[in-house]
C-alpha cells in the first residue's frame, strides 16, 4: 500500500515545485526588466566605456538587451495611452505583394479594468503601378499607395468589409481618395463600441442578480438576460413568471425598442416596468442596482 | 390518428407525422446506429419532454380500445406493451446494462414499443445521433451570408438586373430560428414537402438544422405511407428515391457569425437518379438566402470555397473566432490565449527559446549536455532541424498541429501561372489584367452560379476556374505556356502534414507558397503568381 499512496505524493511534489519554478522564472523575468528599465541601470551604461570595458561580451549583451527593452517600454507606453498604434509586418509567404510588406493596425480595447488582447488589421499594397494609359508617375504612385485589406482578427460581428469597402477603396473604380486614418478611427469606434455593448449586458446581468450560477433570489423578476444577435444590439430577456421581452439597443447604448410579451399578447406594464423612463440601458442598471438596494 | 383525407398543402411535414416502421427508410434510420445510441435515443424518445412526440405503444386501459386492438394483444405478443412511460424506461436501462445484438433493441424498436409507427422527430432525433457518433459523415461546405443592395426605386429597373451584393453594407445578418423556417416554408414550391428539426449541438456552438424532403404535395401520414406502399409494390429502382437518406440534409448556423454550413447529400449505393434528389435540394437551399432576408433587407449566400467534413475545423475559419481571417502564420496575432498587455513591460521572448511560451524544448538542453561527445555533422543536423522547426513556426504559428482535430480531408488547387522562365516585365502586365479581370469574374460567377445551381459547388467551383484558366489561355501570348496542373491534398490533417514535412526539411518553408500554409483557409482555389486568385487579402 505504501508504495501506492507514496507515488501520488511524489508526483503532486514534482508538480507543485514545478509550479513555483515557473512562478520564480515569471518572477525574474519582471524584476529584470524593471531593474534594467530603471533610470540609474542605465545611468550605469551612459558613461563611456573604458577600453577594457567596451570588449566585455556581457556588457555587450546587456546593452542590447538594455536597448531592446527600452523600444518594447515605449511601445507599451504609446500601446497604453493610444489606444491605436501601427507596426510594420513581413509577409512570410515569398509570392507576397508588394514584397511581403505589411502595415498592421493594432487596435486596443480596454473592458472590465483589463486590457484584452488586441484586435490587428494587416493591410498590404496588392495594386502595381497604374497601367501603361495613364502612366504619369504621379498616378502611379498613387495607385501603389493603395491599401488593401490582407488579414485581420476582428470578430465578424463587426462590419469590417463594409468599412473597408467605404474608406478603402481600390483605385480606378471612383475617384474616392482611401482614407487610412477615418477606416481606422470608424473601425476602432466599432469595436469599442460593442465591447461596451457587451459590458452593459454583463452589467445588466450582474444588476438583475443574474451572475452567480444557480441560487435564485425569492423575490427576483428577472430569471434570464442574454445577447440575442451577433453584435449584442438584442436582447432577450426572461422574466419569472414566464414573460418575454426583447430590447433593441443602438449602437452606444441606447434603447431603441423594448417589447414585453405575455400570456395575452403585448405586456406594456412590464415594459414600462423594467424601462422606468430611462433612456439608455446603463440607466436601466441602475434603477436595477437600486431597486435591488431598497 | 392516421387522417381520412389527405388534402395537398403548403404546410410543412408536422414532427408528429408516423412513418410505418417497416419501410425502408427507418430501417435505414435506425440500423445506422450502434446498440449503445439505439439504446439512449430510445430513452431520449421515452423523456417527458418528447413525450408528445415520441410517444410509444402502450396498453391501453379502456376496455372497448383493447378490443379493437385484440390482434396485436393477445398473449402471443412477443414485445408486450408496457403500462407505462416509466416501465418502459426501466426496460431500456435494463437494456443498456445487459450485453445484448443490436437486433434485439431494433426489434423492441421497430416491432414492439412504436409498432404503430415512428413519428419524423423519432427519425430526425435518430440522424442527429448518427451525427454526433460520427462527426465526420457529412461532408459540409461554407457559404458567407452577404447583404444585397436594395432593389431601386424603379420597378421596370429592379426587374431588370438582379440586386447585387451592397460591398459598402454595415449590416450584419441576424437569425431568427422560427422566423427563418416560416419564411423557408413559405419559399419551397408546394409539392415538395419538408421535415424540419432544430437541434443544439451538443458541444459546438451551432445550431443544427435537420431537412427532411419528400416530394409528396400531402403533409399526412397517408401521403407518406402511400409512397412507402408503392415503394415495396413496384420496382424499387425508381421508388427509393422518395424516402431515402440522400433527402436529408443538415444546415449549421454558427453562433456569432455571418456564415451558414450546408452539408452534402450522400450518394449511398449506385445513383439513382441523383439528379432529382439534388434539384429537391437545391430547391430548399435556393430558398435559404430568401428566408434570410426581411423586408428592405435581403441577403444573398456565396460559396466560400471552403468544404471538409470537420465541424470543428468549419467553426475556425468561419465562426466567430478571431482567426477567421488570419489562418497559417498569422495565427500567432489571433490566439486568445497569449497575453499580450500593453501594461505588461516584460521582453517577449523568442520562440523555442527559454521562456518561451511553448513547453522548453529538449533538443537544447540535450545538445548542451552531449556537446562534446557529438561530431560537427549532427550539431549542423541539429541546428538544420532547429531551423526548420523555426520556419514551420513562422509559416503555420500554431496552427496545422497533427492533434488539434481541426483538420481538412481535402484540398484542390489549379495552378495557373505561367511555366517559370517568363521575364518579369512580362509578369507585371500580367497581374494587372488579373486584377481587372478578377471583378468581371465574380460577376460572372454569380451570374453562373444562379444558373447552374443544380449542380455540386464543387464541381461548379472548379470547373469556372477551369473556364478562367482557358480564357486566360486564350489571352495569353504565344510565348508564354501554362500547363495545366491540379494538385489535390489529400489525408486526415492536410496542412498539419505539410508542416511536419516543413519541420522535417521535407519542404523548404522558406520558399514554400503561401497557400500551402491553409492561411487562405480555402479548400478549392485556383494559384496565380503564387497567391490563391481572388483572396489577395481577406477573401472580402
Amino acid at each position: 500500500m505504501s508504495s501506492s499512496s507514496t507515488a501520488p505524493n511524489l508526483d503532486d511534489e514534482i508538480e507543485n515545485l514545478q509550479a513555483r519554478v515557473s512562478v520564480l522564472k515569471k518572477q525574474l523575468r519582471i524584476q529584470t526588466s524593471t531593474l534594467i528599465a530603471s533610470p540609474s541601470t542605465r545611468q550605469l551604461f551612459t558613461p563611456p566605456p573604458t577600453t577594457s570595458d567596451a570588449a566585455n561580451p556581457v556588457r555587450q549583451k546587456l546593452l542590447t538587451h538594455a536597448v531592446s527593452q527600452q523600444a518594447h517600454n515605449q511601445q507599451c507606453l504609446y500601446r497604453t495611452c493610444a489606444g491605436l498604434t501601427t507596426f510594420r509586418v513581413q509577409d512570410p509567404d515569398p509570392n507576397a505583394v508588394d514584397g511581403g510588406a505589411v502595415l498592421g493596425l493594432r487596435i486596443e480595447v480596454f473592458s472590465r479594468t483589463k486590457f484584452l488582447r488586441p484586435y490587428y488589421v494587416l493591410l498590404n499594397r496588392p495594386y502595381g503601378p497604374a497601367p501603361s494609359s495613364s502612366s504619369s508617375s504621379s498616378g502611379s504612385n498613387r495607385r501603389r499607395n493603395h491599401l488593401r485589406l490582407h488579414r485581420h482578427t476582428v470578430p465578424p460581428c463587426i462590419p469590417l468589409a463594409g468599412l473597408a469597402a467605404r474608406h478603402l477603396p481600390p483605385p480606378g473604380s471612383d475617384e474616392r481618395k482611401q482614407g487610412l486614418p477615418r477606416f481606422a478611427r470608424a473601425l476602432r469606434r466599432e469595436i469599442v463600441r460593442y465591447h461596451h455593448r457587451l459590458g452593459v449586458v454583463a452589467d445588466l446581468r450582474k444588476a438583475a442578480g443574474l451572475e452567480g450560477e444557480g441560487e435564485r433570489l425569492p423575490g427576483q423578476t428577472l430569471v434570464d438576460i442574454t445577447p440575442a444577435d451577433a453584435e449584442a444590439k438584442q436582447l432577450s430577456i426572461e422574466w419569472a413568471d414566464g414573460r418575454t421581452g426583447r430590447l433593441v439597443m443602438g449602437d452606444d447604448g441606447e434603447i431603441l425598442k423594448l417589447v414585453a410579451l405575455g400570456d395575452e399578447g403585448r405586456d406594456h406594464e412590464a415594459a414600462r416596468e423594467l424601462l422606468g423612463g430611462a433612456v439608455r440601458v446603463d440607466e436601466v442598471v441602475k434603477s436595477l442596482l437600486a431597486a435591488a438596494k431598497g | 390518428m392516421m387522417a381520412r383525407l389527405s388534402i395537398p398543402t403548403t404546410a410543412r411535414l408536422p414532427s408528429s407525422l408516423r412513418v410505418d416502421p417497416a419501410s425502408p427508410a427507418v430501417s435505414k434510420v435506425l440500423n445506422r446506429l450502434s446498440r449503445a445510441s439505439l439504446i439512449s435515443v430510445a430513452l431520449d424518445w421515452l423523456d417527458e419532454k418528447n413525450a408528445s412526440l415520441a410517444a410509444p405503444y402502450l396498453r391501453r386501459h379502456h376496455d372497448e380500445e383493447e378490443e379493437d386492438d385484440e390482434d396485436v394483444e393477445d398473449d402471443g405478443d412477443f414485445y408486450p406493451p408496457a403500462r407505462s412511460l416509466a416501465a418502459l424506461q426501466e426496460q431500456y436501462i435494463q437494456l443498456q446494462a445487459r450485453k445484448g445484438s443490436k437486433r434485439e433493441v431494433l426489434d423492441r424498436i421497430t416491432e414492439g414499443d412504436w409498432r404503430h409507427g415512428l413519428s419524423l422527430y423519432q427519425l430526425a432525433m435518430a440522424d442527429l445521433q448518427y451525427l454526433y457518433d460520427h462527426p465526420t459523415s457529412q461532408q459540409w461546405s461554407a457559404y458567407r451570408i452577404l447583404p444585397l443592395k436594395p432593389p431601386s426605386r424603379n420597378a421596370d429597373e429592379a426587374e431588370d438586373e438582379p440586386p447585387t451584393v451592397d460591398s459598402q453594407s454595415l449590416v450584419i445578418p441576424r437569425f431568427h430560428p422560427s422566423t427563418f423556417l416560416k419564411t423557408l416554408q413559405a419559399q419551397v414550391l408546394p409539392d415538395v414537402k419538408a421535415h424540419y428539426n432544430f437541434d443544439r449541438h451538443k458541444d459546438l456552438p451551432l445550431l443544427l438544422l435537420r431537412i427532411f424532403i419528400t416530394d409528396s404535395p400531402y403533409n399526412t401520414s397517408l401521403g407518406l405511407q402511400n409512397h412507402t406502399t408503392n415503394t415495396t409494390a413496384s420496382s424499387s429502382s425508381s421508388s427509393l428515391a422518395t424516402f431515402d437518406t440522400s433527402r436529408t440534409f443538415y444546415i449549421a448556423f454558427p453562433d456569432a457569425s455571418p456564415h451558414i454550413y450546408i452539408s452534402k447529400p450522400q450518394t449511398l449505393g449506385p445513383a439513382q437518379g441523383p439528379g432529382e434528389s439534388k434539384s429537391l435540394r437545391n430547391l430548399i437551399v435556393e430558398g435559404i438566402p430568401k428566408a434570410l432576408s426581411r423586408p428592405r433587407q435581403r441577403f444573398t449566400l456565396k460559396s466560400t470555397s471552403l468544404s471538409t467534413r470537420n465541424l470543428a475545423e468549419m467553426l475556425d475559419r468561419r465562426g466567430a473566432a478571431r482567426i477567421n481571417s488570419a489562418g497559417g502564420g498569422w495565427s500567432i496575432y489571433a490566439d486568445e490565449k497569449q497575453k499580450e498587455s500593453p501594461l505588461d513591460t516584460v521582453l517577449p521572448s523568442p520562440p523555442l527559446s527559454e521562456g518561451g511560451d511553448e513547453a522548453a524544448p529538449p533538443p537544447l538542453a540535450a545538445a548542451q549536455v552531449a556537446k562534446r561527445a557529438v561530431s560537427p555533422a549532427t550539431l549542423r543536423d541539429e541546428r538544420a532541424a532547429k531551423r526548420a522547426r523555426l520556419v514551420a513556426r513562422a509559416r503555420f504559428g500554431d496552427s496545422a498541429r497533427v492533434d488539434d482535430g481541426k483538420g481538412v480531408e481535402r484540398v484542390d488547387i489549379v495552378l495557373e501561372d505561367p511555366f517559370p522562365a517568363v521575364d518579369s516585365e512580362d509578369e507585371d502586365e500580367d497581374m494587372l489584367r488579373d486584377e481587372e479581370e478578377g471583378e468581371e469574374e465574380g460577376d460572372e460567377r454569380r451570374g453562373r452560379a444562379r444558373k447552374g445551381g443544380r449542380r455540386g459547388n464543387a464541381d461548379v467551383a472548379l470547373e469556372q476556374e477551369e473556364e478562367g484558366a482557358r480564357e486566360e489561355e486564350e489571352n495569353a501570348r504565344s510565348g508564354t505556356w501554362r500547363p495545366n496542373i491540379r494538385l489535390t491534398f489529400h489525408g486526415s490533417h492536410v496542412f498539419a502534414g505539410i508542416r511536419q514535412l516543413v519541420e522535417h526539411g521535407i519542404v523548404d518553408g522558406e520558399r514554400m507558397p503561401g497557400w500551402m500554409t491553409g492561411e487562405e483557409g480555402v479548400t478549392i482555389g485556383a494559384v496565380r503568381h503564387g497567391r490563391i486568385r481572388g483572396h489577395k487579402g481577406s477573401g472580402i
